[in-house]
């Protein structure tokens, strides 16, 4: 799944296979992990947001003025933050 | 530009066609050993260097052959000695 | 290389050789990620050094995503990898490194760099006068990547550039991760 294969499969707009290399991304490799990753970063905002902490939502607004390029990059530093909060994940490659 | 490099995955090596290698049967993470077990380090590090002066045959791979459980029981006296090597 | 040296090493004898650790990793990376590795065909023009190594200057050259502290890190969340490197001073020590990577175990390399970037190890081996010198700096990036094309057209040639023009090294030792 290199760059001009994610190309062809953006172009087919083949949303299985973009899919497939998010989970090998995250997941290290492995897609069920990179899926359970996706599933558990999406519980960990809901645990924070049960914590009912004040939220800036002026510097969201602002965040989401970027361009597109570096809002899509900012989504996998995101997922990484969480993932470490939620205090399991295995990203070393050796698996 | 004469290169050298060392590699844990001999297959990968093999495929890429590097100039010389140097193969060590570890895991990934650990090309040159155990942490503050310095003998082992230089000598992986004289190993590769070594090559850079004999491996002259294209695709030349010397393996150290090292077993990783040895380096672990090394690196784990070491621990408990409270000492480097 | 001292005969006591030498003398640790094996040739490739195949009943001496070890046996990798994770076996099938080149298949293993093409069936997960098609068309990322490197392909060669053929080898390079096999080249030699033109003086002994205890005259010669090398320099490290590495995957494993090394930097200095104080240096802002390299993106290791990007899904395509990040098409920059590094230069590590190469008389830095362990506690002025620090390692950002995702994808290769680097607990142990946390507590000694010297694990996967042998640069304290090298610059003793300077010291005893084994090496002629090292270049004044080592260079590191993150060896992920999904665009083997961009990789060698940026990553590669810049830092070969380096290596020979500015760096003027007359040999290199290449660590991946």
């Amino acid at each position: 799944m290199s760059v001009p294969y994610l190309r062809e499969a953006a172009a087919q707009d083949d949303l299985g296979k973009l899919v497939r290399f998010v989970r090998l991304h995250l997941g290290d490799g492995n897609e069920a992990v990179g899926k359970e990753e996706i599933d558990r970063s999406w519980g960990e905002t809901i645990k924070i947001l049960l914590r009912d902490q004040p939220v800036d939502r002026e510097f969201i607004a602002q965040v989401l003025e970027k361009d597109e390029s570096t809002l899509a990059l900012l989504f996998y530093h995101l997922h990484l933050y969480l993932i470490r909060k939620s205090g399991r994940w295995i990203h070393d490659g050796s698996r | 530009m004469p290169t050298v490099s060392v590699t844990v995955a001999r297959d990968v090596t093999e495929a890429i066609k590097v100039p010389r290698a140097l193969f060590l049967p570890w895991p990934m993470g650990h090309h040159f050993g155990a942490p503050f077990h310095r003998d082992l380090q230089r000598r992986v590090v004289l190993g590769a260097l070594g090559l850079l002066e004999t491996g002259d045959e294209p695709g030349t791979i010397l393996d150290l052959p090292v077993k990783w459980a040895e380096v672990r029981r090394e690196a784990k006296t070491l621990s408990e000695q409270g000492r480097k090597l | 290389m001292t005969a006591a040296d030498k003398s640790t090493l094996s040739a490739a004898d195949p009943r001496e050789a070890g046996t990798q650790l994770r076996p099938g990793l080149w298949q293993t990376i093409n069936e997960r990620y098609p068309g990322s590795m490197i392909r060669k065909e053929s080898f390079v023009p096999q080249a030699r050094l033109t003086k002994p190594l205890a005259t010669s200057r090398l320099t490290l050259v590495s995957s494993c995503g090394v930097h200095l502290k104080t240096d802002k890190p390299l993106d290791v969340c990007h899904p395509f990898g990040d098409f920059r490197f590094m230069r590590v001073p190469s008389w830095a020590k362990h506690d002025e490194l620090i390692i950002h990577q995702l994808k290769y175990p680097h607990d142990d390399a946390d507590l000694d760099i010297n694990v996967i970037f042998p640069i304290e190890r090298l610059q003793e081996l300077c010291h005893e006068g084994r090496l002629g010198g090292l270049t004044s700096n080592f260079f590191s990036f993150i060896g992920y990547n999904m665009d083997p094309e961009k990789f060698e057209r940026t990553v590669a040639a810049e830092i070969a550039e380096a290596v020979v023009g500015e760096e003027r090294a007359d040999c290199a030792l290449l660590a991946p991760a």
